[in-house]
């Protein structure tokens, strides 16, 4: 009695979760699918699904457009370089929080939390009014210093290193280990998870970052590749062929991190679940 | 003698050993210290100031060139006066509405579904994640083109014998154009926090409800959903924050247009600041942003802590 309609269950079940795909996945057919198309065959009524000639020139045509060879090393090195200070700034604030006492630990600790909820979008204005000071405008450091560390990868790092048992520590003190050792030997290697997903989370957000460098970078040679794509997207507005090129190629580091790192990368986002 | 009696004291007096021990301490302090440091540094100069500054300036006019001027609440109560700013509050608003809600529900829903025995979850799980994995300005890039008339959103509309919409070039659709987006991209963020929360509930539960003879529907109000109220609190509050971010999108695909339909609050602010040089206006725009965060964030949070008792 019970089977008919168990198996009516899994039928729905199955046709559902082929739909959720095809949606989630429509974007990503399509922005290939027409890097690949001739400009001609782009609105064809009705809808050309597979490109027919397929066209690879698009593709070096974007490329020789604009520096986007430039904007791609850019935003490496900057989401590196972000990534990088992330991990070594929260990780060792994280351990201070967790495993010293000093006077006004629980008072930092307030004051570093009350910024994490804080969007840039609030404090756009007076930040580049700071960044400005320092002379920052259009060099790395503007891009990079203001995000070397976020009160969220702090919280994360403390929670996670309050599981860790006091004695791991105290027994490498007394076996004579310098404070900088146990930070290095054996605190970083136990936080190995907490950091893989706070360094793909931190660095899918810098890959990401957009309006911050949209109002201190002017210069050409500082240029992001989402500022390069936008850009090219404002003045090549037409030529769609090599706008999806462009976006594939902007697209295709997250897509490898993601299949590469896909459990890290997953426990990022569920880890941002943790503010509490 | 001397010698004697400052060795002895040295090694075997309390008060040294206190001395010792507290030396210790004060090192140790000192490390936690100086490891905190940077991270303070960068907090306090880039974060902590520039929240404070932000009243500091709504409070000016400020235009980058001339110094600042202080002129009160103005830029407070010329804003509350001014229509653009007025429907650029109301954009904002519609945008967070009509694009949590769905959110909370699908999110769900959907992590409901891969939280069950399914083949080939990997593939289909990934396949729903993608969305999130798409970088914001390429978002936005590409629904442009799938939004065009011709494009591949008004095809599927026709398959279905709807007339195609003029999304991005109409002030009636654009928004919603902008909505759709915002939904295709947060479900799957929060779909997975969600199945971190599900995941959470013990099975026995589920076991002892099955032999009291609860139905799915039971389970799911008396069971998933009151042991899911943090979580569903904590996606609530992360999916609004996030919503009244929304920048890049709309920039890209209409810069606010067409006739400022989509010009939510995030991007009026920008182009204040840094397309018409008004910093002090700017930053009042900021400081209702500000409490909007804030107020919604301790509303909801009120909310459900009152549901508890």
């Amino acid at each position: 009695m019970r089977r008919p309609s168990h198996r009516g269950q899994t039928l729905v079940t199955y046709l559902l979760l082929t739909i959720i795909s095809v949606i989630g996945l429509l974007p990503y057919y399509w922005m290939l699918s027409c890097s690949l198309k001739t400009n001609e065959n782009m609105f064809l009524v009705p809808l050309q699904w597979f490109p027919n000639p397929i066209n690879w020139s698009a593709y070096g045509d974007a490329w020789r457009a604009q520096d986007f060879t430039r904007y791609f090393l850019n935003t490496t090195f900057v989401a590196v370089a972000i990534t990088l200070g992330n991990l070594l700034l929260a990780s060792l604030a994280g351990y201070s929080l967790s495993k010293f006492r000093y006077f006004g630990r629980g008072a930092l600790f307030l004051l570093i939390l009350s910024t994490m909820m804080l969007p840039l979008e609030v404090t756009m204005v007076p930040l580049f009014l700071i960044v400005k000071k320092f002379d920052w405008p259009n060099t790395y450091e503007g891009l990079i210093v203001p995000f070397l560390v976020e009160g969220f990868g702090v919280f994360l790092m403390r929670q996670y290193l309050q599981s860790i048992p006091n004695e791991l520590i105290e027994a490498a003190r007394i076996d004579g280990a310098s404070e900088l050792r146990i930070y290095a030997q054996i605190i970083m290697p136990l936080c190995k998870p907490a950091l893989a997903a706070l360094g793909v989370f931190t660095f899918r957000e810098a890959w990401d970052m957009y309006i911050w460098p949209l109002i201190i970078v002017t210069k050409d040679s500082l240029r992001t590749l989402p500022l390069g794509i936008s850009l090219f997207m404002s003045s090549f507005g037409t030529a769609w062929d090599q706008l999806m090129a462009v976006a594939a190629i902007g697209t295709l580091p997250m897509v490898l991190l993601f299949f590469f790192l896909q459990r890290s990368f997953i426990q990022g986002i569920a880890i941002s679940g943790l503010k509490e | 003698m001397g010698d004697h009696l400052s060795a002895s004291a040295s090694t075997q007096s309390p008060l040294f050993r206190k001395s010792l021990r507290l030396n210790i301490a004060a090192k140790q302090a000192l490390f936690g210290y100086a490891i905190l440091l940077p991270t303070l540094a960068i907090i306090v100069i880039f974060r902590f100031l520039p929240m404070l500054q932000a009243f500091y300036i709504s409070f000016h006019e400020y235009d980058l060139i001339r110094p600042p001027r202080f002129i009160g609440f103005d830029n407070f109560i010329d804003l509350l006066q001014d229509p653009l700013f007025l429907h650029s509050a109301r954009v904002s608003v519609t945008y967070v509405v009509f694009s949590c809600v769905p959110v909370w529900v699908v999110s769900l829903a959907l992590a409901m579904l891969f939280n069950r025995e399914i083949r080939a979850k990997n593939f289909f799980r990934s396949a729903a994640f993608m969305p999130v994995v798409m970088p914001a300005v390429v978002n936005a890039v590409v629904w442009t083109f799938m939004y065009h008339q011709d494009g591949v959103v008004n095809t599927i509309l026709g398959w279905f014998t709807l007339d195609p919409i003029p999304w991005l070039r109409s002030s009636r659709w654009a928004l919603w154009a902008v909505i759709i987006i915002g939904i295709w991209r947060a479900t799957p963020y929060y779909m997975v926090i969600f199945l971190a929360g599900l995941q959470a509930i013990p099975q026995e539960y589920y076991d002892a409800a099955q032999i009291d003879g609860a139905d799915a529907w039971g389970q799911f109000r008396h069971i998933t959903l009151p042991l899911l109220k943090p979580t569903t609190l904590l996606v609530m509050v992360l999916s609004v924050i996030v919503a009244m971010k929304v920048f890049a999108v709309p920039l890209i695909m209409t810069g606010g247009g067409p006739a400022d339909s989509t010009r939510v609050l995030p991007l009026f602010i920008y182009q204040t600041a840094f397309e018409f040089f008004k910093m002090g206006r700017a930053a009042a725009m900021s400081v209702f942003l500000f409490a909007a965060v804030m107020i919604f964030t301790i509303f909801q949070i009120r909310l459900f802590s009152r549901g508890e008792e």
